[in-house]
């Protein structure tokens, strides 16, 4: 089921009801009512893998249950081995085998060897990234003895398939989420009125901004061969646009439905594209998978408390493990190794940890030279999201190479390009109320509140107006669920 | 809880109230108009041809479907041959616009005959834009919003609403009168729009597939059902296209064998010949010669039954 689609605005209201009004006497019933109504939002897609999130699930329960009494070490390690293998074998089966079978087979051609491929016609579960890097993060924490093991199979059902983040994420740990399951919630007014305002905005970056700039990326990254650089540079700037309002508009609408059921959920994105350094835009981007691969990955490798070759090596595994668990193919690789050479000098001179506040706290323009710092950093992951999103490297190679010539001082010209006047407009209007709510959790959480009433809902109208009157009337689907 | 429930409500009432000044004032100023799609007096007369509909009573023939009706019946020479007719038409109209004409005209029209004209080139589109010419052209009442909540569109909405508060703000409906010459089309009494004499010139299009869409044919269904219920006989007929046109789609036969599930049907592609250069005046639309042709010959149909 899609958030931006009307089976979820019939299916929220009506699990909201029930979970308030029915099941909200006992804990367990409420609970239960999640994981129902989880499994339901899920095979809503398609009922079949549903089998793998139940069976992620009993693994884990048990799993954690047998580290919480068990003390060999020996067997300690065997019982998370077992944890990490289902999952990432999952995932490596649904997600990376044939990327596998095709890369192998083309290395042995390319020693002169014919082997005969056996691709498979895979779907990939959505979601699968999501949950499985959730559910593994529980028994590493429990294996750890950070966490206690739950005896509640209910409540981990209902950690591991939360409907609202189940899909797309952000990617929860069990010490931030598992213990919410366990206490009574309470309806809090201010609470779900956040929630709301956070949806609407979430729906309002993701159907307006991103399904938007979305119609003018996929004209000119089909056609890249027709267009100047230019034309190709303003393609680039609306994907980075379509990607972080699409993705950054999924979590906000994620987080704003926990909300509304009582829960809180970590923040994912804080506006990125207002980082000074590369640095910076990675603890503001996707904050969730960052943090999950700097606890689970980049630490027990030894961090950044490490020799300098070390230290180096650490870098461009995480980054490259990142762009990989993105997409099994080698265009998140590089896009990966990209971004581990934008950090690798930020780290080396020790320089990454400089910008940890927010841009310009307390005014209202930042200085030029933050505001110079902002251009270079946005344009620095622009270059990259080619890699992200062109077909193949020989593709992301071609349309950089126009990007860099002469043809990028033309003015951009192509099929459409009237209409797309408004959307910059549009996109303009995001970044002024983004950065006026840049300290905030979400943009529009403090904006509006002094006002009378009167004002603040036409505020709020006025949004959802932009939300009727511009977004794509076709369901699309968001860019984070291949992942 | 109640508090919250209840601060919904209030807000939803506010914001249909705000929704539909924001609606007045992009509709009216906004040089763009995305999700708002009026347009009041379009190509084909739809407005003159609604507004005579509410005063036709009892014909003997009624024709349903889109431009192919409006452009292809001439309703004078049904007359001619002592038959009283009207073209329930407009561009882009599906099944799901006709079906609603029906339910709402059925009593006073009384037909004996109702030709409904189906192609694959119409009933592979959703119906939207066939939604958003009638409600840009006639004034709106509690069913089209009926029709509205059916096909479940952002655009249809914004233009429901925006066209109603043009009536009700405006009176722009009222005010507005349609040149029943307009450019190369006259409207004819019955709904037909004449068109000056024009051949066409080939051009390519595309090979593709009729795609079957469940809302339009449960539509037709629940066409062939109201008529039936009704006792009024109902034939189905494709009316020509160009070769050209008619060849890109590479499985007529299947849309054949849908159509001819709900009743008679006749497919003049497949039982005459026409002539793309002589017979039409674009892609797919007769132009004045090939529709005496095709007249003449739903006309014998017509008087064998």
């Amino acid at each position: 089921m899609l958030f931006n689609s009307i089976d979820f605005a019939i299916f929220l209201p009506i699990v909201f009801i029930l979970y308030w009004f029915v099941a909200n006497k006992k804990l367990k019933l409420q609970n239960l009512l999640i994981v129902v109504a989880s499994y339901v939002f899920y095979g809503w897609w398609d009922w079949r893998f549903l089998s793998l999130i139940l069976f992620s699930t009993i693994v884990d329960f048990l799993v954690g249950l047998r580290l919480g009494k068990e003390e060999d070490k020996s067997k300690r390690l065997a019982l998370l081995w077992l944890s990490v293998l289902v999952n990432i074998g999952f995932l490596g089966f649904f997600k990376y085998y044939n990327f596998f079978i095709d890369n192998f087979s083309s290395a042995f051609s390319f020693f002169g060897y014919k082997i005969n491929p056996n691709s498979l016609n895979i779907i990939l579960p959505v979601g699968i990234s999501f949950y499985t890097f959730q559910t593994m993060s529980y028994t590493i924490d429990v294996f750890r003895k950070k966490l206690n093991p739950t005896k509640d199979f209910i409540a981990f059902s209902a950690f591991v398939s939360f409907f609202p983040q189940l899909v797309a994420g952000p990617i929860e740990r069990a010490s931030n989420l598992l213990p919410q399951f366990y206490s009574k919630r309470k309806f809090e007014y201010e609470k779900a009125v956040d929630g709301l305002k956070q949806i609407i905005w979430g729906l309002f970056k993701k159907v307006v901004i991103a399904d938007n700039a979305a119609q003018f990326v996929n004209v000119i990254f089909s056609n890249s061969d027709e267009y100047s650089g230019s034309t190709l540079f303003l393609g680039a700037f609306f994907f980075a646009l379509q990607i972080y309002g699409d993705f950054s508009g999924y979590s906000d609408i994620a987080i704003g439905t926990s909300r509304l059921f009582g829960f809180n959920l970590k923040q994912n994105f804080a506006f990125p594209y207002f980082s000074r350094d590369i640095a910076e835009f990675w603890r503001r981007w996707h904050i969730s998978l960052s943090t999950w691969f700097r606890d689970y990955l980049y630490i027990p490798l030894g961090g950044s408390k490490v020799g300098k070759w070390k230290k180096i090596r650490n870098v461009f595994i995480i980054f490259i493990v990142s762009g990989f668990w993105h997409g099994a193919s080698w265009n998140f690789i590089v896009w990966g190794f990209l971004n581990a050479l934008y950090f690798l000098p930020l780290m080396l001179l020790n320089k990454n940890r400089i910008n940890k506040n927010v841009v310009a706290q307390g005014k209202y323009l930042p200085s030029f030279k933050e505001f110079s710092q902002i251009i270079i950093t946005f344009n620095l992951t622009l270059i990259a999201w080619v890699f992200f999103r062109a077909d193949d490297l020989k593709h992301a190679m071609s349309y950089l190479s126009e990007i860099f010539s002469k043809s990028i001082f033309t003015f951009p010209n192509f099929e459409g390009r009237s209409d797309s006047y408004l959307i910059l407009a549009i996109i303009g209007f995001m970044f002024f109320i983004e950065w006026i709510g840049r300290n905030n959790l979400y943009a529009i959480e403090k904006i509006g509140i002094k006002w009378p009433k009167i004002v603040r809902w036409a505020w709020y109208s006025f949004l959802i107006f932009l939300i009727g009157i511009l977004s794509q009337t076709e369901e699309t689907p968001f860019i984070y669920f291949q992942f | 809880m109640v508090k919250f429930i209840k601060r919904i409500l209030y807000f939803a009432l506010f914001l249909f109230f705000t929704y539909s000044v924001f609606i007045v004032i992009w509709g009216r100023y906004s040089p763009v108009k995305k999700n708002l799609n009026y347009r009041l007096g379009l190509e084909g007369h739809t407005f003159t041809r609604l507004k005579e509909l509410k005063k036709v009573k009892n014909v003997d023939v009624l024709f349903l479907g889109s431009s192919h009706v409006f452009r292809g019946f001439d309703n004078r020479i049904f007359e001619k041959a002592g038959y009283s007719s009207f073209s329930i038409a407009s561009n882009g109209q599906t099944p799901i616009q006709s079906f609603f004409y029906l339910e709402k005209y059925i009593d006073s029209l009384n037909p004996k005959v109702v030709v409904f004209e189906v192609c694959p080139f119409i009933l592979s589109r959703d119906g939207v834009e066939g939604s958003l010419v009638v409600l840009s052209n006639d004034k709106i009442d509690l069913n089209y919003s009926k029709l509205a909540l059916k096909q479940n569109h952002l655009k249809i909405y914004n233009t429901l609403l925006f066209s109603f508060y043009q009536d009700l703000l405006f009176n722009e409906k009222s005010k507005f009168n349609e040149k029943i010459k307009d450019k190369k089309d006259t409207y004819i009494e019955g709904g037909y729009v004449e068109n000056e004499l024009t051949f066409y010139k080939p051009v390519t299009i595309d090979k593709k597939e009729w795609k079957y869409d469940e809302n339009i044919f449960n539509a037709v269904s629940e066409i062939a059902k109201l008529l039936k219920r009704k006792e009024i006989k109902l034939i189905f007929v494709q009316a020509p296209v160009t070769f050209d046109l008619y060849n890109s789609y590479l499985n007529n036969s299947a849309f054949d064998a849908k159509i001819s599930e709900y009743g008679q049907y006749y497919n003049f592609n497949e039982t005459h010949k026409w002539n793309d250069t002589l017979d039409f005046q674009d892609f797919h639309h007769l132009n004045r010669i090939g529709v005496e042709k095709f007249n003449k010959k739903v006309l014998n149909i017509i008087n064998n039954e």
